[in-house]
């Protein structure tokens, strides 16, 4: 049941930050860049509730959003999908408490989610690679993330421990007791 | 002892407040004044509405006969404000339906030589990277892949794939979309190019002997199969000067804003 219900909720925040995507984030920008609050939000599934939560989710959500939006399908959906699984892999080995660690892992899976992404629209549709600009993007990118990271941080933590006790820490208890 | 105690307080306390009578009542009238002013009004709110309420209750017998009168009169302004409010929605709704309205009539009188279909924007490319977004016109509605999407202004993109419902199109300046076009209606053709840089578009492979200046109009050319001639793109805002004449390059402002853009046509033939 409460499996079930943290799944409703999870969707719940999935079509809010989509919401936010497609309207509120298209003017309030840094120097005309969007945040990704897709990656924060798998990256803390995956690091509250494990590699498998965090794939599945990862892959659904990628898949959604550029099936919606009139994408390529194919490039944020296996970066959000292994942003899942490596941030569910990274569980056991990283401290979640510390802010500073969540802000590095942050800017590394909005790096990779968006270099990803990049290269994979540059083969589909035969682009021409612009370094620089595509840098510039890509850093104010990972600097709006990072902000938003502190900012939602005690409320991702508040609801990540919640989280945690659904999906990771009864196999704990059960592995010991 | 705890008695005592007690007592040695009360005689403090009482010292206390006749040394502060004696104070007061020995100070001089402008400033008693002063502090009688800070008591009034604080107090003269309270006793003007109690003056009020006394006056209501005692004298003013009509204050009570008139209750059920009000408060019929305030149940059919109630109503009214509501249906008000309704029709005023309904207003509302009307006039964001005749602007698209007006949009899609201006956008056909201009381009009356192309049989289009007009067509709302639904759904944008969440991405930083690229510039596609999805409209609520498909199949059902005559449109198919590579047809031109154009908009008030200007050219907007062309459709790359349809479902019975919805179209995707690629704007212009998506960074995967090139557009042959023409300068200023000559006969030299340059390729536009988008570009990561903020709504911009790169113009290269200019003729050498081109001559070109800021602010000229680029238009599509008509070639490559998907875009017809004589659609504004444009303006060149800078040109980019390079050693080798055969590098240079030009910045051009789309003719459409693509950030307030709604409405767009598609054209079908």
């Amino acid at each position: 049941m409460k499996k079930a219900l943290t799944i409703i909720l999870l969707v719940i925040a999935f079509i809010i930050i989509y919401f936010l995507q497609l309207n509120f984030f298209t003017w309030f920008t840094i120097a005309g860049v969007k945040p990704n609050l897709f990656v924060i939000l798998v990256l803390f599934i995956g690091l509250y509730s494990g590699s498998k939560m965090g794939t599945v989710f990862g892959l659904s959500f990628g898949f959604i959003i550029e099936l919606v939006s009139g994408s390529v399908i194919g490039g944020l959906t296996i970066s959000l999908g292994a942003i899942g699984f490596l941030s569910g892999y990274l569980e056991k080995n990283l401290s979640k408490d510390s802010k500073m660690t969540v802000m590095l892992l942050v800017m590394i899976a909005t790096a990779m989610t968006e270099i990803f992404s990049y290269v994979f629209r540059i083969l589909i549709f035969s682009g021409n690679v612009e370094f620089l600009p595509f840098l510039k993007t890509l850093l104010i990118e990972i600097l709006y993330n990072m902000i938003l990271t502190i900012i939602l941080y005690p409320f991702m933590q508040k609801m990540g421990y919640k989280v945690e006790d659904i999906y990771i820490n009864p196999q704990i208890l059960t592995r010991y007791f | 002892m705890h008695k005592n105690k007690t007592s040695i307080i009360g005689i403090f306390i009482t010292i206390v407040i006749l040394i502060g009578l004696v104070f007061l009542s020995n100070l001089k009238t402008g400033s008693l004044s002063s502090i009688e002013n800070i008591f009034s009004s604080v107090i003269m709110p309270v006793q003007n509405g109690y003056t009020y309420l006394k006056n209501k209750i005692s004298g003013n017998s009509s204050f009570f006969s008139s209750i059920e009168s009000l408060q019929a009169e305030n149940d059919l302004l109630k109503n009214e404000k509501s249906e008000l409010e309704q029709s005023l929605r309904e207003l509302e709704i009307i006039k964001a339906e005749n602007e698209t309205l007006k949009d899609y009539l201006n956008l056909t009188q201009k381009y009356t030589d192309y049989k289009s279909v007009p067509a709302y924007i639904i759904s944008k490319d969440i991405s930083n990277y690229s510039k596609t977004f999805v409209i609520n016109a498909g199949a059902n509605d005559g449109i198919a892949p590579n047809m031109t999407v154009i908009a008030d202004e200007g050219l907007v993109g062309y459709v790359i794939s349809v479902t019975d419902n919805t179209a995707k199109i690629q704007t212009i300046i998506d960074s995967a979309s090139s557009v042959t076009a023409s300068i200023g209606g000559s006969e030299e053709s340059i390729i536009c190019k988008g570009s990561l840089e903020e709504g911009k578009l790169k113009g290269t492979y200019i003729p050498t002997e081109a001559d070109i200046s800021e602010e000229d109009q680029i238009v599509t050319s008509g070639i490559g199969g998907i875009y017809p001639k004589g659609i504004v793109i444009g303006k060149i805002k800078t040109i980019e000067e390079t050693k080798n004449i055969l590098d240079r390059y030009v910045w051009i402002e789309p003719a459409v804003n693509f950030d307030k853009l709604e409405t767009v046509l598609v054209i079908t033939n």
